[in-house]
């Protein structure tokens, strides 16, 4: 029994072992050809492929809007692809298996900029053009970033909704998505030099920790009533997360200190929109997504049809949505900043 | 005939398997080009690495969902090693080392100081998360050399050469399961762990060992990370513990330990991999995905007690049970099954051993 058991142990490792051989003798580095499936993109069949950092956020449904929108106006195919799991690699799985149904060109927010480099990469590498919004991704593995806003526009624009919240200033704390996602972290970054350097905000003094919440928003309010617990003359809570935002808001209005304490940052208007109302807060910033979208999805489609190059000063035409300069390292700035307050909160239906 | 029931979950998962391949195939007119499938197949290395660490855990009646965070150490780990320019061959022992380090670090709470399995990984999910932030700081690892990215861009013949980690790592743990000492005594841990300790199993040792290969493997999941996506970040693979634990309940292992083998695991994975490639070459939306994934999760627990619950119900049909009501048996691990072969216990561990031999045969 113990011999045969043996026996066995040593076929297997040798199988094994036989394998590793195999391997190493037949190792190349050059990417096998024929992965691809359909002819290629003409004219007559382009599709636009978007994929979200992962679908199911509302922010991320209005920019689908618009991109669906764009589609419809340039008379062209357009897919809405991706998991519902916020994951890098489900992202990856995604993006591979997008390049064989070959389409025309991918408008992408890369939840790890990095980590989806070499899959758009490969993306490029089959004649896919790829355009990324949102959230960039490595210079080289994409043609075009839309950027919704410049960090620096995107914090003024934050501060100066909290300005708004509490015109005579006082302590500022922020809540972030996660440490790893860099837009967050530079919006901090920036609103706290800001805050130390620029006269307009100087009424401001902040923490200088900043609490995660990871775009949840039950976290974001604990977090938000720890701040508030361990801060009695906190004036206002930012996040530029559009969850932790209004998660904030809804924490100070469930510890009856509204008027006392404001939750400010990026917000879709349809989430703050009864805070607005009914007083307790003054002011929530964000974009309009859909126009993101909408330019992004033009953007891939003028690659495609060759009009544009991603070229520093080429213009990205927008149609309805206006013309956008493309600058340094092939980055579409976007930045239209809105600022939603009770006198025009109505106005948006997103 | 013996051996169709004993492996009954193991046909049922290949006909499963058949099945998702036609279906797919009618779903997207790209899913039956090789070259196509085993581009997606790369990117399920790292799942079925972590899955197979799992394994060992689960038969033993424990779980680890720290892994994902265990494998974002390691990550971070060869990138900061990488940058500093000590070569892969140094560096994958050390942070092979450091993960299986961390892994035992779980052990040792559950096994020594009696801790909930759930509980301690639940934390050290967190803990593991952080160290990796720490060490790499909020933007991540990017520009690695050459060797340690190797991996990921070399190819056998159009085989990824990843992929070929997973059927080498597959043969490692059914001989380790199916012929070692190690692999007896995780059955009969699972069985019943007072009775195996009784008998002089060394139950402390067994546990911590399974938690440290867990963590070696996911640390060598790490470095496939690594190669792929040629960076490294504190997030990587961040929420793929429900994948992970999907794959090894549905390839039969019992969640309440005891049962199980290697080759339903590779089953599940190549299953889970087919149905998610055919969802996404069709551009399946992502909420349907999860819920398919989601599905196979609970039908895989609860298929084999549905079984159990018609044949106690039904008299006529415990005489000539069909596979699938054979298969609740390997599954389901109720006591009045494991003699015959949901378990193996000290005593008599053929029933596996004969599986394992036709599987490697």
């Amino acid at each position: 029994m113990f011999q045969r058991r043996a026996g066995r142990r040593l076929a297997g490792i040798s199988a094994a072992a036989a394998a590793v051989v195999l391997v190493l003798s037949g190792c190349s580095s050059t990417p096998p050809s024929g992965a691809q499936g359909g002819s290629s993109p003409s004219g007559a069949d382009e599709k636009i492929f978007m994929a979200p950092k992962f679908t199911g956020l509302a922010y991320f449904e209005v920019a689908r809007k618009g991109g669906e929108d764009a589609a419809k106006d340039l008379g062209v195919d357009f897919q809405y692809i991706g998991s519902d799991q916020p994951d890098a690699t489900a992202q990856i799985a995604t993006l591979t298996n997008a390049i064989p149904q070959n389409p025309s060109a991918l408008v992408v927010s890369a939840i790890d900029g990095n980590a989806v480099a070499p899959a758009l990469k490969q993306a490029r590498s089959s004649g896919i053009k790829v355009v990324t919004y949102d959230a960039d991704a490595a210079l080289d593995a994409r043609d075009l970033f839309v950027n919704q806003l410049s960090y620096d526009l995107a914090a003024r624009t934050m501060l100066d909704a909290a300005l708004l919240d509490s015109p005579q200033g006082g302590l500022v704390a922020f809540i972030s998505a996660s440490p790893s996602a860099p837009n967050h972290t530079a919006h901090v970054k920036i609103m706290k030099q800001l805050i130390d350097s620029d006269p307009k905000y100087q009424v401001f003094h902040y923490l200088d920790t900043v609490q995660y919440a990871g775009d949840d928003a039950q976290k974001s309010q604990e977090i938000a009533l720890n701040l508030m617990q361990a801060n009695p003359d906190l004036k206002v809570i930012i996040s530029s997360s559009a969850v932790s935002a209004p998660a904030a808001e809804q924490a100070i209005v469930n510890a009856g200190r509204s008027g006392q304490v404001f939750g400010t940052g990026f917000a879709l208007p349809s989430s703050v929109k009864d805070f607005i109302k009914n007083g307790d807060a003054t002011a929530f910033a964000l974009w309009d997504p859909a126009e993101l979208g909408y330019i992004a999805t033009v953007a891939a489609h003028q690659l495609v049809t060759g009009q544009i190059t991603a070229e520093e000063g080429q213009v990205v035409d927008a149609g309805p949505a206006g013309k956008y300069k493309v600058g340094k390292d092939g980055e579409v700035d976007y930045n239209k900043p809105l600022i939603f307050t009770k006198d025009n909160i109505d106005d948006y239906d997103f | 005939m013996t051996f169709v029931r004993r492996h009954a979950w193991e046909f049922f998962l290949v006909l499963l398997v058949i099945l998702a391949a036609l279906w797919s195939s009618t779903l997207s007119p790209y899913f039956l080009n090789p070259v196509n499938l085993l581009a997606s197949a790369k990117t399920f290395v790292i799942i079925a690495l972590m899955a197979f660490g799992l394994f060992p855990l689960v038969v033993q009646g424990e779980i680890d969902i720290s892994l994902p965070s265990t494998l974002a150490v390691g990550s971070v780990c060869l990138g900061e090693l990488s940058i500093r320019g000590v070569p892969l061959w140094a560096a994958l022992p050390i942070v092979l080392a450091l993960c299986a380090a961390l892994g035992a670090v779980n052990g040792v709470l559950v096994a020594k100081a009696g801790l909930p399995s759930l509980a301690v990984t639940l934390g050290t999910l967190g803990a593991y998360r952080g160290l990796a932030y720490i060490i790499a700081g909020d933007e991540g690892i990017v520009g690695l050399s050459p060797d340690y990215v190797r991996l990921g861009s070399s190819w056998v013949w159009i085989v990824p050469a990843s992929v070929l980690l997973v059927p080498l790592v597959a043969i490692g743990f059914a001989v380790l399961m199916a012929t070692t000492s190690f692999g007896r005594y995780s059955y009969s841990i699972g069985s019943n762990a007072l009775a195996s300790r009784m008998a002089g199993v060394p139950v402390i040792r067994m546990r911590v060992t399974a938690y440290a290969l867990a963590g070696a493997v996911s640390g060598l999941a790490g470095w496939v990370w690594v190669a792929q996506y040629q960076s490294a970040r504190g997030d990587n693979t961040d929420g793929a513990i429900l994948l992970v634990l999907t794959a090894v309940v549905l390839g039969g292992v019992s969640i309440k330990g005891g049962s199980g083998r290697t080759l339903g695991v590779l089953l599940s994975l190549i299953l889970l991999a087919t149905i998610q490639t055919g969802m996404q070459l069709a551009n399946v939306p992502g909420t349907s995905q999860t819920l398919v994934v989601g599905t196979l999760l609970v039908v895989s627990v609860g298929l084999p007690r549905v079984v159990v619950l018609v044949r106690q119900r039904v008299p006529g049909a415990r005489g000539r049970p069909a596979p699938a009501a054979d298969s609740a048996r390997n599954a389901a691990g109720s006591p009045e099954d494991d003699d015959r072969d949901g378990g193996v216990d000290v005593s008599t561990n053929e029933p596996t051993s004969v599986g394992v031999r036709h599987q490697e045969g």
